[in-house]
C-alpha cells in the first residue's frame, strides 16, 4: 500500500516535471520566435518595389524632407557615398527627415542586395526597385536625369521643395543640402 | 453635337495644370554633363582619338560610312561589360551597311585605374573588338557629346555636307541584365528606320548605366 502509494507519488512528481519541461521548452521557444521577430523589426529588410510605390513616395504630401538616392551594389562611386547618407539617417532620426536607398540592382540579384545590406549595416530604408527598362520611368520621375548612378533627389512636397543631383556627392555637400531643405 | 467650348476648356484646365507644375515643384536640377550635350538634330563634332591599335582614328576616315553608331563605354561597368556582346552584334550587323560602332572609352584613368589605355588594349584583344576603341583621354570629346553614363550611345547620321546630324541618343535595348528577355530593340529599331529613310520614332531613351568616372577638377 505504501510502496504504491509511494510509486503514485514519484509517478505525479514525473508528470510533473515532464509538464514543467515541456512548458519551459515551449516558453524557450515562444521566446526563441520573439527574439527572431525582434531581430527582424531591427536588421532592416529590402523592399522590392515597381515604379508606383516611388512615385507614391515622390508626390507623397507630409512635411517631410525625402532623401531619397539612386544607387546599386555594383556601383563604385555610389558604394563610396552611401556611409554619408547613412549619417543623415543617424543624425535626423528623430527629425522628419527619411532616407531611402533605392537600388537599382536587378530583382535576381536581392541576396547579394540583402547580403551586402547586412555586411555595411544600413539602417536606412533600402528598396529595390523592380524594373527591367529604366526608359519606361525615368522621365516620369526626373526628365533631367540621364539613368547615370550616383543618383539624388531631395524633396518635401508639403513646402514644395525639390532637388535633383546626378553625380556622386561629397560628404559636406549632402550635409549641406540636409541642412538647407530640413524642415 | 460638336461643341466647340469643350477642347477649349480642357486645353485652358491643362494650360492651368501647368501653371500649378511651374509655380509647385520649385525645381531644381544639378547634372554634370546633362544639359551641355548633343540634343537629337544636333551636329555631332568629328572626333581625333587613339584607337588600340595605336592609330589615331576619326569619322571622317570612313569614306563610304552612312553614319556612325558612336558607343560611350568602359572596360569596368557591369552594364559596359553586359553588353560588350550586343555592341559586337550591332557592330556585325550595321557595319555592312553603312553604320558601324566607334567605341570611346571617356573614364578617367585616376578615378578608374581599369580604364587605361593598357587595360582597353586588353580588353579590346579579349573580346576581339571587330570595331575601334578609342581612348577619350582629356574627356572632351564625352562633355561635347553630352554622355554622362556608360554604355551611352549617339547614332549618328552623314549629311550631304559630310557632317553629322545626332539621329538617336541612348540605350541599346530595354534590358542590360538579360539579353533573351528583351522586348524593345531601341538603337536596332532606329537604325532601320534610318536606313529606310524614315524618320527615328523614338529617338531618345533611358537607362541606368554607371556614371562616367571624371577627371577631378
Amino acid at each position: 500500500m505504501l510502496y504504491q502509494r509511494f510509486h503514485h507519488a514519484n509517478f505525479v512528481v514525473k508528470l510533473f516535471q515532464a509538464v514543467n519541461l515541456l512548458l519551459t521548452i515551449r516558453i524557450g521557444f515562444i521566446a526563441t520566435i520573439f527574439c527572431f521577430i525582434g531581430l527582424y523589426a531591427q536588421a532592416q529588410q529590402v523592399k522590392v518595389v515597381k515604379f508606383g510605390e516611388l512615385q507614391k513616395l515622390r508626390t507623397s504630401n507630409t512635411d517631410t524632407l525625402y532623401v531619397v538616392n539612386f544607387w546599386a551594389t555594383w556601383c563604385g562611386p555610389c558604394i563610396k557615398e552611401l556611409p554619408y547618407f547613412e549619417a543623415v539617417n543617424k543624425q535626423y532620426r528623430n527629425q522628419p527627415v527619411r532616407v531611402v536607398l533605392v537600388s537599382m540592382d536587378a530583382v535576381q540579384d536581392l541576396k547579394k542586395v540583402k547580403a551586402f545590406m547586412q555586411k555595411r549595416k544600413l539602417a536606412s530604408d533600402v528598396w529595390l526597385l523592380n524594373e527591367t527598362d529604366a526608359n519606361s520611368w525615368i522621365d516620369s520621375l526626373e526628365p533631367k536625369w540621364s539613368g547615370a548612378i550616383p543618383a539624388t533627389m531631395l524633396f518635401n512636397n508639403r513646402r514644395k521643395q525639390y532637388h535633383f543631383v546626378e553625380k556622386e556627392l561629397k560628404e559636406s555637400e549632402l550635409q549641406a543640402l540636409v541642412k538647407r531643405f530640413k524642415p | 453635337m460638336k461643341n466647340p467650348i469643350l477642347p477649349l476648356l480642357c486645353m485652358f484646365c491643362l494650360f492651368l495644370l501647368g501653371c500649378d507644375e511651374g509655380t509647385a515643384t520649385n525645381a531644381e536640377a544639378e547634372t554634370i554633363a546633362g544639359d551641355a550635350g548633343y540634343q537629337v538634330g544636333d551636329t555631332a563634332t568629328d572626333f581625333k582619338l587613339k584607337n588600340v591599335d595605336g592609330k589615331m582614328v576619326s569619322m571622317a576616315d570612313y569614306k563610304d560610312a552612312k553614319g556612325f553608331i558612336v558607343t560611350f563605354t568602359c572596360n569596368t561597368c557591369p552594364f559596359s561589360k553586359a553588353y560588350e556582346d550586343r555592341i559586337i552584334a550591332l557592330h556585325k550587323k550595321y557595319a555592312p551597311k553603312g553604320y558601324p560602332v566607334v567605341a570611346i572609352n571617356p573614364n578617367d584613368v585616376k578615378e578608374s585605374r581599369k580604364d587605361s589605355y593598357e587595360h582597353m588594349q586588353e580588353r579590346a584583344k579579349e573580346k576581339n573588338f571587330p570595331f575601334p576603341y578609342l581612348h577619350d583621354e582629356t574627356q572632351e570629346i564625352a562633355k561635347a557629346y553630352g554622355a554622362t553614363r556608360t554604355p551611352h550611345l549617339y547614332i549618328v547620321q552623314k549629311q550631304q555636307d559630310g557632317q553629322f546630324k545626332v539621329a538617336y541618343i541612348g540605350a541599346i535595348d530595354d534590358n542590360s541584365r538579360d539579353a533573351q528577355e528583351v522586348q524593345k530593340k531601341y538603337a536596332e529599331t532606329a537604325l532601320g528606320e534610318l536606313l529606310a529613310n524614315k524618320p527615328v520614332s523614338q529617338a531618345s531613351t533611358k537607362a541606368i548605366g554607371c556614371t562616367i568616372k571624371w577627371r577631378e577638377s
